[in-house]
């Protein structure tokens, strides 16, 4: 009984000797660097913060969802999102052309450095017919960029209401949605109609990066595929279309040129889907990466992403405007005159 | 097909109106920002080529009248050297002029003043031997008592004498 006592005794004093000689050494790492110190302070009580200030599940729709409670259904927050970015840019375009000097300066600075980036690019690729086909790929490279980033804004995704008349329609419309769950994306099961008026209000952001809807992607994939058979058409007129048939050749031959010709039609509409899978992918992705490592921890941890993000947002504008361009040299290029070459 | 589409959120109408506002977009940015902007990227390269070539001028130039100035830097030299030159020889030769002519001056007064002394000295001895002749004349009238006829010739008797004597006591 009394050596237990003087046990318990002697480890508390041992323990308040540790104590002491630990915040004798915290001091002591203060007063050698106090401003290396103050910041590690501020990431452990941040990423302490994170565990205490949760962030709620983030919100994962595959579609971009109509923000009107019983409104059109067209008009979703992807839309918004894609008038707020064409206002943007007509804004710049005013704004940096409206009093245009020979010595360049602020916004009129920026933007002819992009533009005169751009030309260059399509020059770089296309050579002579750079002029034609620099406006497309321009205008591709601003609008993806300025709709990427605009996914980036704090409160884009995360501003909204719930609907709760709308729950119904949604369930009907959502027939499975992509959810969070405890941390993990899973496929969730059609929201019962009676459930989701009851509890489970839909959550709907008011703003969505027009890049993350496929209807976005898809009408840039669409119209920038259009376009170059038109430019093929333009440059080869006719005979353009004999690369998806060609009945040259004979025997083995002839029937090689058909399959190649078929097999050109297949590419030519798979790069409609890599278009626009590849930006709503990317943009997508990167939304849902960023949410769910706010909700995760809460601090710190998704900065890194958000810098990643940026710089997917450009290299994503980027690709998507070169291959465009690619495609429209590629398309101008005679398929016979190539194949003598080979 | 059109299943999948539903569940990916695309519809028909969206899609297209996302086409028309893509191309819209395309239109408006094509006047109000590419135009001008290529517009002014071209006007300044147009300016710092025309820039870069009348710098390029400046500075031949520049460099032309450089040498036109060495050029003619030299000239200036080469004709102070040979003004000179000249003025040295120049100076040396009336230097040389004045000498001579001074002496030359220097000769026809010592000349002169000989010549001058010469003519005194001789209507000097004229005179005194004129003197002479009368004085002899008259003493040897006083001494003869009488005056002498012939006067005339006398007179020149003794002065052929006196200048006889004379000369012969020059040659002594």
């Amino acid at each position: 009984m009394e050596s237990n006592q003087n046990f318990l005794q002697s480890l508390g004093a041992s323990l308040g000797r540790l104590a002491q000689r630990l915040w004798a050494g915290i001091d002591a790492y203060i007063k050698a660097d106090t401003r290396r110190a103050a910041i590690i302070g501020g990431i452990i009580v941040l990423l302490v913060l994170s565990f205490i200030i949760r962030a709620p599940q983030p919100h994962v729709s595959l579609k971009a969802e109509p923000i009107l409670a019983g409104g059109p259904s067209w008009f979703t927050n992807s839309l918004l999102t894609t008038f707020v970015v064409d206002i943007i840019l007509l804004l710049v375009a005013f704004l940096a052309t409206r009093n245009m000097k020979l010595v360049p300066s602020g916004l009129q600075n920026v933007m002819e450095a992009i533009i005169e980036y751009l030309y260059g690019l399509a020059e770089s690729v296309a050579g002579r017919a750079a002029a034609t086909y620099f406006p497309w790929a321009a205008t591709i490279f601003l609008f993806v960029l300025v709709s990427n980033y605009t996914g980036l804004i704090p409160g884009v995704g995360s501003i909204g209401y719930y609907h709760n008349e709308a729950a119904v329609e949604h369930a009907v419309n959502a027939d499975s949605q992509l959810a969070m769950a405890g941390g993990k994306l899973i496929l969730a099961k059609p929201i019962a109609a009676e459930e989701a008026t009851a509890e489970h209000a839909e959550f709907v952001p008011f703003f969505r990066a027009p890049s993350a809807d496929l209807n976005v992607t898809f009408a840039l994939a669409i119209a920038t595929m259009v376009m170059v058979q038109v430019h093929g058409v333009r440059a080869l007129g006719g005979k353009y279309f004999k690369k998806f048939w060609n009945t040259s050749g004979h025997g083995f031959m002839k029937g090689i040129n058909i399959f190649v010709g078929i097999l050109e039609l297949v590419s030519e509409l798979s790069r409609i889907l890599s278009f626009a899978f590849r930006l709503f992918g990317n943009i997508f992705a990167g939304e849902v990466v960023l949410a769910t490592m706010a909700f995760l921890i809460t601090f710190l941890v998704p900065i890194p992403f958000y810098l990643l993000e940026v710089l997917v947002g450009a290299v994503q504008a980027l690709v998507f405007a070169m291959l465009s361009l690619v495609f429209f040299s590629m398309a101008t290029i005679s398929h016979e005159h190539s194949e003598e070459h080979h | 097909m059109g299943a999948i589409a539903n569940q990916l959120g695309i519809t028909g109408g969206l899609l297209i109106s996302q086409i028309v506002n893509f191309i819209l977009l395309l239109a408006i940015l094509r006047v109000t920002l590419y135009g001008p902007v290529l517009k002014m990227l071209a006007t300044r390269r147009e300016r710092i080529a025309q820039s870069m070539k009348d710098t390029e001028r400046v500075s031949a130039a520049a460099r032309e009248a450089e040498q036109e100035k060495a050029k003619l830097l030299e000239a200036a030299r080469r004709e102070a050297q040979e003004i000179r030159a000249q003025a040295t020889r120049d100076t040396e030769k009336i230097a040389q002029d004045i000498r001579a002519r001074a002496e030359q001056e220097a000769t026809d007064i010592r000349m002169k003043a000989q010549a001058d002394a010469k003519t005194q000295v001789e209507t000097a001895l004229s005179d005194a031997n004129k003197q002479i002749a009368d004085l002899a004349i008259s003493a040897t009238e006083k001494l003869l008592g009488r005056e002498l006829g012939n006067k005339d010739e006398q007179q020149r008797l003794v002065e052929e004498f006196l200048t006889q004597h004379a000369n012969g006591g020059s040659a002594r």
